[in-house]
C-alpha cells in the first residue's frame, strides 16, 4: 500500500484508498468460491443440513425414515435427470409434469383389472410399462421438433405441450383415477430382488447410463456444445437438431420412468399424478448446478441436488408443516440455489 | 421486384392477431347467436380487463428479455391481504377496513412484491425466469397461509363497486383504459419507455451507453407487480371472492396475450396497445366462446395452449422475416 | 508557441489481473486538438487502459488527471460526465430504435408545458438536433429512420454523431474502421479531422498502421503493458511501428509460397446464383492453390462461402467437389473434406467458456467415437488436439484448464485454426482469417496457411487487406455487387487494380 501513496500526489490519496478495498473484497471472496465451485459443494451442504437437523428431529435418522426418504425421491431423481439433460441444451421442459399423468393413465388403462384394455394379460404389464415409455419418448419427440423445425423458444413450446397433454389427459379421464392395477405391476414399486428395492435398481441404472451418455458418448459431447453455442456448434458440423431432440426424447423417456415409479408406488393411474412435482424438478436441477443458460450440468450434480431438496422437504414433513408452508420453504431454497448459480457465475467470469 | 414467399410472411405474420381475433369471432357468432350482440362484446371486454392489465405490466418486463412468473401469485398476495383486512380477520381485534383502505393495501403488496422480484433480478442479478418461478411458489405459498387456504367471501360492497359504471363505461373497462394509455404514453412518449426497447434490443450496449440499466430493470418488475394488483382489485371486484386457486396461471395468461399481440420474448419489441390488450381480448373471446357454445370444459386448456403455440409460431415468422 | 496544456494525463498508471502485471507505470498526455494513435499487440495492454479510463476498470495505483484536476470514473457514467466518449469496435447502437433515439437515449430533450418539465420526449426538438449532427457527420438520412435499416459503415457514423452530441472533449475510436468499405473509411477520416480541428482530443486505436501514421499527429505504442515509445507521428514508419510493437523485425510477413506446379480441380463453382446476393458466380479452386477473393463489404463475399458451406441457400447453379457435385450443408461439407473459418470468431468459431481442448475437438469428435456405441477415444483426442495446437503454435496455460475466452485474439483464432486442421481439410475456406489479431499472430495464421497450401490443401481465402492478399496468394478474385468482376494472376498483382475493380461497379463513391 505505501508505494501506491508514494506515487500519487496528496489530492488524490483518498480515491486510491477506495480503490485498494474494492480489490481486497474481491480477493476475500476466493474461500467461498472454492466451496461455491466445489463439485461436491451440494453434497457437503446435504450432509450438514442432515447432521444439524437430526439432533432435533430424532426420528430423521430412522430406518423407517431413511428408506422412505430414498425410496420418494427416487421419481423425482429420474425426472430430474432428463431435465438436467435439456437444461445443458439450454433449454427447459416444462412439459414433464404432463408427461407423468398421461404417462401414468395409459400405463393404467392397459394393465388395471378393472376394465384395462388388457386385463389380466401375461404381457399386459410389459405392454404398459413400453406405452408409457413411448408416450413420454413421443411427447419429446414433438417437443424438441416443433423447437428445432419451427425455431420456437423451448419454454413456449413445452409450456403448450403441458397444457394441452395435461388438458387432454383430464379429458380423456374427466379426473378419475384408474385404480385396480395388478400385483405384478405393483410390484415395479415395492418388489425387492436380491433385498435391493427395484425403483432404486432402475433408477440407479438410468442415472448410470445418462452419465455415460453425457460423460463419454459423441451425443454427450455435443449435447455440451449445443448448450453452449448452437452456431457454431452447426458450422463445425454437429447435426444440432437431432441433439436437440434427443435431450427432449430422453427427458421425456425419464418422465415416463417416474410415473411407471410413482403409478406403481400409488397403485393408482392419476391424471393429475406428478402435477405438484415442476418446482421440485426445476428446483433440484438448478440445485444441483445445471445452469439455465445452457452448457452445464452433470448427473451426479443432480443428484446431489435431488437429495438436498428431498431431504429439506423430508424434514419439512416430519415437522409437520402446512403444505403452503413448505411452498415457501421450497421456493427460498430455490432463491438460495439461483444466487449460489449467480455468485459462480461472477467468480468464473472473474478468474 | 417479384414477391415471394420469404416476403410475405412476414407482413402475414404482422396482421395475424387481427386475422386470428376476426376469425375467432367468426367462428363463434356462426355457432352462437348470443356471441354476436353488442352485450358480449362488452362481456367480453369486461372479462379480458383482468387478464389485459397484467399483460401490460408483463409487456414491460418482455420488452427488457425478461419474464415475471409471479404475476398471478402477486394477485393472489395482494388480495389475500387485503381480503383478510376487509373481513378484519388480518389484526385481530380490529374490526373490517374501509374498502378504500383495502385497495391501497392491494397496491402495496403489488408494490413491495414487485421491488423484491427488483431487487432478486435487478440488483443480485438473478436468472429472471428462475427468481420470478421461485417467487411464484413463495407467493402462493404465503396467500394460502393468510387465507388458510379457505375461499375468502367478501363484503357485497365490492361486487356493487365491480358492476358499477361510469358514462356507461363499466369500472374494469375504466381501469384497463387508464392503465394502458398510461403504458402505452410512457412506452411510446418518454425516455424512459424507449431506453426499455434499447435496453432489450441490445443489454450490452445498454450498459456501455451509460442507460441506468439496473434501475430500469427494477422498474419493470416493480410496475409489473402493480400491474398485477390493480388486476387484483379487477377480479376481485368482478368475483367477490377469492378462492385458493385466485390468479393461478395468470401469468402464462399474460405471456400469452402479451405475445399474441406481438411482444417478442427476446426483448425489444411489442406494445401495450394494440399488442397486448388485443392478445388479452383474442384469449378472452375464445373463452367466453367456449362457453356460449357449451363446449366441454374439460377442452379449454387444450384450446388455449394451442392458442399460445400458434401465437408464438407466428412471432418466430415475424421475427425470421425481420432479419431478411 | 507554447505547449498547449494537457487535456489528459496519465501518472504512473499500474495494473495487475491475479498477481500478472498488465500495466506498468503506463505515462503520457494528451493535448485537446491532437489525435494520439494508440497501437500494439493484442493483449498489450491497450483495452485495459482504455477500460480505466472509461471507468469500467480501477487502476492499482496511480493518477489520472483531466485538466490537471484528479479524476477517478467509478463507473462508465463518470467517464461520460468528464467527457469522455467511446466509439466501440463493435457497434453499440440500438436497431430498433430511429437514428434520432439513438442519439439522444441518454439525454432526451423533455417537453415544458409553462416552464414545469414534463417526462415526455420532445420530438421536434430531437428531430431538430439529429439533422444538426447528422449534418457534421454528413450522413444524410431522416432521422427516423430506423438503425436496422443502415449499413455498417452508417452505423459507424451515427455512434459518432452521438459521441459528437455528447459535446465530448476526449473521443476514443477502437478500431473504428474493421468494418468500414473504403470510402466510408475516408470519410470517418475527414469527420475525426473536423472534430480536432475543433478543439477535440482523440485517441485513435487501429491495426491498421496506415491509417495510424496518415492520420494521427502523435503516437503511443505499447507492448506488454509497457510504454515501448511515443511522440510526434514524424519520424515513424510502418516497418519501426511494427519493430516496435512486436519487438523484434518483421522482415518476412509473408512467407514464400509456390504456386502448385499441376493443377488438379478439388472445388468447381459454375453460375452459382441467389438472387439480390449473388449473379453468376463460376470459378475453380485447384490443389494446392491459393485463391484470394477481394472486395469491399457487401460484396458477397461472406455470403458466397456461407452459400458454399451450406450455411445459406441459393437459387441456381452447381458445386462440384473433386468431380463429383455437393448438396452442401455444414455436415456434408465436412464430410467432403470442406472446413470454413468464419469472419465471426466468437459466435460462430468458438465455444467461449470451454475449454480449447473441447473448442478444438468439436469438429473432429466423430472420427473419435468409430465403436457402434460411439464412446469418445478421450486420449487419442486428446493427443491429436496437443499436436495439432502445438502445430499452430497456441500459447496456453492448458489444453482442458484454460478457457476459450480468456485468450487474446491470436490465440482464439488459432483455436479455431486448430478446430479444423485436427481432420486435415481438402479445401479450407477462410473469411478475414486475420481480423482484429496482432501482427506476430497475424504472421503466423499466414504461416500455417501456406504450410496447407504446400501440403496440397486448396485454399479460398476472403480479405479486406489487399496487402495480405497479394503477400500470400496465387490468384485473386475481385468481387463486387454480387459478381466475380476480375481476375488476376500473381504476376500481375497491383493493389490499384483490384482496388478499381472492387469499386466499379454499384458503388458510388
Amino acid at each position: 500500500m505505501t508505494p501506491t501513496l508514494r506515487t500519487s500526489p496528496d489530492n488524490a490519496a483518498p480515491h486510491q484508498s477506495a480503490v485498494l478495498s474494492r480489490t481486497r473484497t474481491s480477493t476475500r471472496l476466493v474461500p467461498i468460491a472454492r466451496v461455491a465451485l466445489s463439485e461436491y459443494s451440494i453434497l457437503i451442504l446435504a450432509v450438514l443440513y442432515f447432521l444439524s437437523m437430526w439432533p432435533f428431529i430424532p426420528e430423521l435418522g430412522s430406518r423407517a425414515n431413511l428408506t422412505n426418504l430414498f425410496i420418494s425421491m427416487l421419481p423425482l431423481l429420474a425426472v430430474a435427470i432428463g431435465q438436467t439433460v435439456v437444461l445443458i441444451t439450454g433449454g427447459i421442459d416444462l412439459s414433464v409434469t404432463a408427461i407423468i399423468a398421461t404417462a401414468s393413465i395409459v400405463a393404467a388403462r392397459i394393465v388395471s383389472d378393472g376394465n384395462g384394455l388388457l386385463a389380466h394379460h401375461p404381457a399386459a404389464i410389459t405392454a404398459a410399462v413400453f406405452a408409457a415409455l413411448l408416450v413420454g419418448g413421443v411427447i419429446g419427440l414433438l417437443n424438441g421438433g416443433a423447437i428445432t423445425l419451427l425455431g420456437m423458444p423451448p419454454f413456449i413450446v413445452t409450456l403448450s405441450m403441458m397444457m394441452c397433454v395435461s388438458g387432454g389427459t383430464l379429458w380423456y379421464t374427466h379426473s378419475t383415477n384408474i385404480a385396480n392395477l395388478p400385483d405384478g405391476f405393483i410390484a415395479i414399486a415395492y418388489g425387492a430382488p436380491l433385498g435391493i428395492p427395484l425403483p432404486l435398481v432402475i433408477v440407479v441404472l438410468l442415472a448410470v447410463l445418462v452419465h455415460i451418455l453425457l460423460r463419454f458418448t459423441l451425443p454427450g459431447f455435443w449435447l455440451y456444445a449445443v448448450g453452449q453455442n448452437a452456431r457454431t456448434s452447426r458450422i463445425s458440423g454437429v447435426p444440432v437438431r437431432g441433439v436437440i431432440v434427443l435431450a427432449y426424447v430422453i427427458s421425456g423417456v425419464c418422465a415416463a420412468v417416474a410415473s411407471i415409479l410413482l403409478t406403481a408406488r400409488l397403485e393408482t393411474g392419476s391424471p393429475t399424478q406428478g402435477d405438484k412435482m415442476l418446482l421440485d424438478i426445476i428446483g433440484a436441477s438448478v440445485i444441483g448446478g445445471a445452469s439455465l443458460i445452457g452448457g452445464k450440468g452433470k448427473v451426479i450434480w443432480t443428484v446431489f441436488g435431488v437429495t438436498l431438496f428431498s431431504l429439506i422437504a423430508n424434514t419439512l414433513e416430519l415437522l409437520d408443516l402446512q403444505h403452503f408452508t413448505i411452498m415457501m420453504i421450497k421456493g427460498g431454497v430455490i432463491l438460495i440455489a439461483a444466487g449460489l448459480d449467480v455468485l459462480r457465475r461472477r467468480l468464473n467470469f472473474g478468474n | 421486384m417479384t414477391v415471394r414467399p420469404r416476403d410475405i410472411a412476414p407482413i402475414i405474420a404482422r396482421v395475424a392477431p387481427m386475422l386470428l381475433l376476426a376469425a375467432v369471432m367468426i367462428f363463434f357468432s356462426a355457432r352462437s347467436p348470443g356471441f354476436r350482440t353488442l352485450g358480449s362484446a362488452r362481456n367480453i371486454l369486461v372479462q379480458s380487463s383482468s387478464v389485459a392489465i397484467v399483460a401490460i405490466g408483463m409487456t414491460l418486463v418482455l420488452l427488457t428479455g425478461g419474464i415475471d412468473l409471479s404475476v398471478g401469485a402477486i394477485m393472489f398476495v395482494a388480495a389475500a391481504v387485503a381480503g383478510q383486512l376487509a373481513l378484519g380477520k388480518l389484526i385481530p381485534g380490529a374490526g373490517p377496513a374501509p374498502l378504500w383502505l383495502c385497495m391501497v393495501v392491494i397496491l402495496l403488496v403489488g408494490l413491495v412484491m414487485g421491488a423484491i422480484n427488483a431487487l432478486l433480478i435487478a440488483r443480485l442479478r438473478m436468472i429472471p425466469f428462475i427468481a420470478t418461478l421461485a417467487m411464484l411458489f413463495i407467493g402462493r405459498g404465503l396467500a394460502l397461509h393468510i387465507t388458510q387456504t379457505q375461499a375468502l367471501n367478501l363484503p357485497p360492497a365490492l361486487l356493487t363497486i365491480g358492476q358499477s359504471s361510469l358514462i356507461g363505461v363499466p369500472f374494469p373497462i375504466w381501469l384497463l383504459i387508464i392503465v394502458a394509455a398510461t403504458a402505452h404514453l410512457t412506452l411510446t412518449q418518454t425516455p424512459f419507455g424507449r431506453q426499455l426497447y434499447a435496453l432489450g434490443n441490445n443489454p450490452d450496449a445498454a450498459r456501455k451507453a451509460g442507460l441506468p440499466v439496473a434501475r430500469l430493470l427494477a422498474s419493470v418488475y416493480i410496475l409489473s407487480g402493480l400491474c398485477a394488483a390493480i388486476a387484483g382489485v379487477v377480479s376481485v371486484a368482478q368475483l367477490g371472492a377469492i378462492s385458493p386457486t385466485f390468479g393461478s396461471q395468470r401469468e402464462f395468461a399474460a405471456v400469452a396475450a402479451a405475445v399474441l399481440g406481438g411482444t417478442s420474448l427476446f426483448g425489444g419489441r411489442g406494445s401495450v396497445f394494440p399488442g397486448s390488450i388485443l392478445g388479452a381480448v383474442l384469449i378472452q373471446s375464445v373463452e367466453s366462446g367456449l362457453t356460449m357454445t357449451n363446449a366441454d370444459p374439460y377442452i379449454y386448456p387444450i384450446v388455449i395452449g394451442g392458442i399460445i403455440f400458434i401465437a408464438v409460431l407466428i412471432d418466430r415468422l415475424r421475427a425470421s422475416g425481420e432479419t431478411r | 508557441m507554447a505547449e498547449p496544456s494537457p487535456l489528459i494525463e496519465f501518472r504512473a498508471i499500474d495494473k495487475r489481473f491475479f498477481g500478472v502485471d498488465v500495466l506498468k507505470s503506463i505515462s503520457f498526455s494528451l493535448a485537446p486538438g491532437r489525435v494520439l494513435g494508440l497501437v500494439g499487440e493484442n493483449g498489450a495492454g491497450k483495452s485495459t487502459l482504455m477500460n480505466i479510463l472509461g471507468g469500467v476498470l480501477a487502476a492499482d495505483s496511480g493518477t489520472m488527471l483531466i485538466r490537471g484536476e484528479p479524476f477517478l470514473p467509478r463507473k462508465p457514467r463518470d467517464a461520460a460526465a468528464a467527457g469522455i466518449a467511446f466509439v466501440h469496435q463493435e457497434l453499440n447502437l440500438f436497431t430498433n430504435l430511429s437514428i434520432a433515439e439513438n442519439l439522444h437515449l441518454d439525454s432526451f430533450p423533455r417537453r415544458s408545458v409553462y416552464g414545469l418539465r414534463l417526462p415526455l420526449i420532445d420530438r421536434a426538438a430531437v428531430r431538430a438536433r439529429s439533422r444538426k449532427l447528422l449534418e457534421q457527420v454528413q450522413l444524410h438520412h431522416d432521422p427516423n429512420t430506423l438503425v436496422s435499416a443502415l449499413s455498417p459503415g452508417e452505423r459507424q457514423l451515427v455512434e459518432i454523431a452521438r459521441s459528437v452530441g455528447a459535446e465530448a472533449r476526449l473521443l476514443i475510436l477502437d478500431e473504428p474502421t474493421t468494418s468500414l468499405t473504403a470510402p466510408e473509411a475516408d470519410r470517418l477520416f475527414e469527420i475525426i479531422k473536423r472534430l480536432r480541428d475543433r478543439g477535440v482530443a482523440i485517441i485513435y486505436i487501429s491495426h491498421r498502421l496506415e491509417d495510424v501514421l496518415s492520420l494521427c499527429d502523435d503516437v503511443l505504442v505499447l507492448r506488454d503493458g509497457q510504454v515501448v515509445s511515443s511522440g510526434p507521428i514524424v519520424g515513424y514508419t510502418p516497418e519501426r511501428l511494427i519493430r516496435e510493437m512486436v519487438g523484434r523485425n518483421v522482415d518476412q510477413l509473408f512467407p514464400a509460397h509456390q504456386a502448385p506446379a499441376t493443377l488438379k480441380p478439388m472445388l468447381e463453382v459454375e453460375r452459382l446464383s441467389r438472387e439480390g446476393v449473388l449473379t453468376d458466380i463460376s470459378f475453380t479452386l485447384h490443389r494446392g492453390e491459393l485463391l484470394g477473393i477481394a472486395g469491399l463489404m457487401g460484396a458477397g463475399r461472406t455470403e458466397l462461402a456461407r452459400i458454399l458451406f451450406g450455411l445459406d441457400p441459393f437459387d441456381s447453379g452447381r458445386i462440384v467437389i473433386e468431380g463429383q457435385p455437393l448438396i452442401p450443408s455444414p455436415r456434408e461439407c465436412i464430410r467432403r473434406g470442406i472446413a470454413f473459418l468464419t469472419e465471426n470468431r466468437r459466435e460462430e468459431g468458438l465455444l467461449m467458456d470451454d475449454s480449447i481442448l473441447n473448442n478444438a475437438s468439436l469438429v473432429a469428435l466423430p472420427l473419435f467415437a468409430r465403436t457402434p456405441l460411439k464412446f469418445i477415444a478421450r486420449s487419442a483426442l486428446r493427443f491429436r488436439a496437443k499436436e495439432t495446437t502445438e502445430a499452430t503454435r497456441l500459447r496456453a496455460a492448458g489444453l482442458s484448464r484454460q478457457m476459450a475466452r480468456t485468450l487474446s485474439g491470436g490465440n482464439q483464432q488459432k483455436v479455431v485454426l486448430a478446430k479444423w486442421l485436427m481432420k486435415p481439410p481438402a479445401i479450407l475456406i477462410l473469411d478475414e482469417p486475420t481480423r482484429g489479431i496482432d501482427v506476430g499472430a497475424k504472421q503466423e495464421v499466414y504461416r500455417i496457411i501456406q504450410a496447407l497450401a504446400d501440403q496440397g490443401t486448396a485454399i479460398l481465402m476472403i480479405s479486406s487487406e489487399i496487402e495480405e492478399l497479394i503477400g500470400t496468394c496465387d490468384r485473386v478474385m475481385v468481387m463486387a455487387a454480387g459478381r466475380i468482376v476480375d481476375r488476376i494472376d500473381r504476376a500481375e498483382f497491383d493493389r490499384h487494380r483490384i482496388l478499381c475493380a472492387a469499386l466499379n461497379t454499384g458503388v458510388i463513391v
